[in-house]
């Protein structure tokens, strides 16, 4: 499984650990937890598309912020996404991404929890041998 | 004896931690609670608040209540003061939810007239109230009225017909803190919370309906003060914050803090402690930002309680003024704020953090209002919503032991995973019906990752915090109906 959930991080929210063989799959990885704590992925269509392109100081930023990105669109624009493709620049302080999902409809999606802000705990990425790994904390 | 050999009974609630518990600890750390509360608090609470205790400027303890849980940076229950001149500020001492707050209106309504209509008014003040993810409210100020908005908080609402004339004044710090600056909240920040006044939020947030339970306390003399003269009289409390917009301001500053840390020589034993001079120029950024934040959630309850207003006045067929629905008080449990105390035998200002904890100021402070000065500031401590909510009034004794503060809540005990493993949303609605509450939620999860069991006993935190005598209770309150977000 490329993401799970840890239950005993936090007790009043909800942590997660991912996992990839690539730093862009840990991206997207990390995007599609987020999304399942907000709502049943399976009652989610790919109706709005959103292009993201950011830039931070390093990598662990870089995916704080994009993490971040995605919280602000749901408040925002009320776009929940379902399928990511990120391209992180070799340098790890650079990304494109692509987001496909939709608008929120309270009647037909399986609405979870509404995730506030990713939090510092326990966070950052971490390359051993060939897998990209990181711990995010989510404030609920 | 308590399991960690460091702490030591003060008196019958009260423990301390010695300043030699760990290297670098500038004061001792106070801690109140029951032997039982005390015996099952996390052990993350003890190394938490003696990390707070390690920071520059704080003075006489670091403190946790009785409702303490491990929190990002500084514990849940925590309450910190700092010098104005030498000391820090914290986004981690004040939380994500900036302003996370309670707010408690009183009805004329006895239990017999609500219960035949608990289902018409729970189900109208869910539409009228959203919650959940990504809801927007029904106001939409626009981004240019921001400004103002956060600056004045429920004083600009007065001013343009959203408050009642006496709703600022029982609002803490008449409704606004001052010392907001716009121009320090990010565009994101302001974006998230344009058009989030008015709407529950989710999480722990609530809105519950709730009759006076004179079987678990009722003292009816301080509870006629706020207008509570029947036995039965039934009341609403308000649980929730600033919404996106404190929750981005948390966040921004987090990353301007953490980064900031080293060009102030400031080293943390855990990065969610990240902290700067409060008279540093990105401290005093911080401060002003997340003042904002605070007005911004005084604004959010207010546009929920004239939503409240207007369903009781639809459902009952009479005027919310007629129904008496006054604000018995909105407090922060959020939030820090400069207020002048005196300790050491010197009256100095310092700037109290308490994340997760509840201003108690006692009689006579001339930060309480008016109508209270004989009795003290109302506090409005919420309970989960099975096992009901208490009020209660600060005191003298918690402006001399604690910088005028108290506990907030039960506090969680069990995580969000645990408790959906342990019930299903639908059987806890069905249970909960049962004992003649009525709730609707936003989702399923949501609901069950909230069930009474995943909190510690509302009495014994409450017990404890006026044993301790830092503030008194005044009026147990049961939930008869609730809208979960």
């Amino acid at each position: 499984m490329p993401f799970r959930f840890l239950p005993d991080v936090a007790l009043a929210d909800i942590a997660f650990e991912a996992e990839s063989n690539s730093v862009d799959g840990l991206f997207e990885t990390c995007a599609l937890a987020i999304t399942d704590i907000m709502v049943d992925p399976k009652t989610l269509r790919t109706t709005a598309k959103r292009r993201l392109s950011l830039r931070s100081e390093n990598l662990d930023r870089l995916l704080y912020d994009f993490m971040t990105e995605l919280i602000v669109m749901k408040d925002v624009d009320s776009l929940l996404f379902g399928k990511f493709r990120v391209r992180v620049r070799p340098e790890g302080t650079s990304l494109d991404a692509v987001a496909e999902g939709e608008e929120i409809d309270r009647e037909r999606h399986g609405l979870r929890n509404d995730v506030k802000a990713v939090t510092m705990h326990l966070f950052g990425v971490k390359h051993e041998g060939k897998t990209w790994r990181t711990t995010v904390v989510l404030d609920i | 004896m308590p399991a960690n050999p460091a702490i030591k009974q003060v008196s019958d609630v009260t423990w301390e931690i010695p300043q030699s518990y760990k290297p670098g600890m500038h004061v001792p750390a106070r801690l109140y609670a029951s032997k039982k509360l005390l015996d099952n608090m996390d052990s993350g609470v003890i190394e938490q608040v003696t990390n707070v205790a390690c920071l520059p400027g704080i003075v006489r303890y670091a403190y946790a209540m009785a409702d303490a849980h491990w929190g990002y940076g500084f514990p849940i229950g925590g309450v910190a003061a700092f010098d104005t001149e030498t000391g820090i500020i914290s986004p981690g001492g004040v939380g994500f939810d900036v302003n996370c707050g309670m707010r408690l209106i009183r009805t004329n309504l006895r239990f017999a007239d609500v219960k035949p209509k608990i289902k018409e008014l729970v189900d109208l003040i869910f539409n009228l109230v959203p919650a959940g993810v990504g809801v927007k409210g029904s106001q939409n100020f626009g981004q240019s009225q921001m400004g103002d908005i956060t600056a004045l908080g429920v004083k600009w609402c007065a001013e343009h017909d959203l408050a009642w004339e006496d709703d600022p004044q029982h609002v803490e710090e008449g409704g606004f803190i001052k010392g907001a600056d716009i121009s320090k909240v990010s565009r994101q920040a302001i974006s998230r919370g344009v058009s989030q006044f008015g709407t529950l939020g989710s999480g722990n947030h609530y809105l519950e309906i709730q009759v006076v339970d004179p079987e678990r306390y009722l003292d009816r003399d301080v509870a006629k003060e706020f207008g509570i003269v029947h036995d039965d009289q039934v009341m609403v409390m308000i649980h929730c914050g600033s919404r996106g917009f404190g929750h981005q301001v948390c966040s921004d500053y987090l990353r301007t803090f953490e980064s900031g840390m080293k060009g102030f020589g400031i080293e943390v034993r855990d990065r969610d402690l990240a902290c700067l001079p409060f008279s540093s120029k990105e401290g005093q950024d911080y401060y002003a930002a997340m003042v904002c934040a605070a007005n911004f959630a005084f604004v959010n309850r207010q546009i929920i309680v004239n939503q409240v207003r207007e369903a009781f006045s639809r459902v009952f067929h009479k005027e919310p003024e007629a129904l008496d629905m006054h604000l018995i008080y909105d407090v922060c449990h959020n939030v820090a704020k400069v207020e002048t105390h005196t300790y050491d035998g010197t009256k100095a200002k310092v700037l109290v953090h308490r994340k997760g904890a509840t201003r108690s100021f006692g009689p006579g402070n001339p930060d309480v209002p008016a109508p209270y000065k004989k009795i003290g500031q109302p506090v409005i401590i919420g309970g989960s919503m099975e096992t009901g909510s208490y009020l209660l009034v600060g005191t003298q004794k918690a402006m001399e032991a604690t910088f005028g503060s108290t506990a907030h809540g039960s506090g969680r005990t069990m995580s969000r995973t645990a408790a959906k493993r342990e019930v299903r949303g639908a059987e806890l609605q069905r249970k909960m019906l049962d004992r003649g509450i009525y709730v609707k939620a936003a989702t399923m999860d949501g609901l069950a990752e909230e069930a009474g069991m995943a909190y510690k006993d509302i009495s014994e935190v409450v017990e404890t915090m006026d044993r301790a005598g830092i503030s008194k209770k005044v009026a147990a309150l049961r939930p008869i109906g609730n809208i979960k977000g």
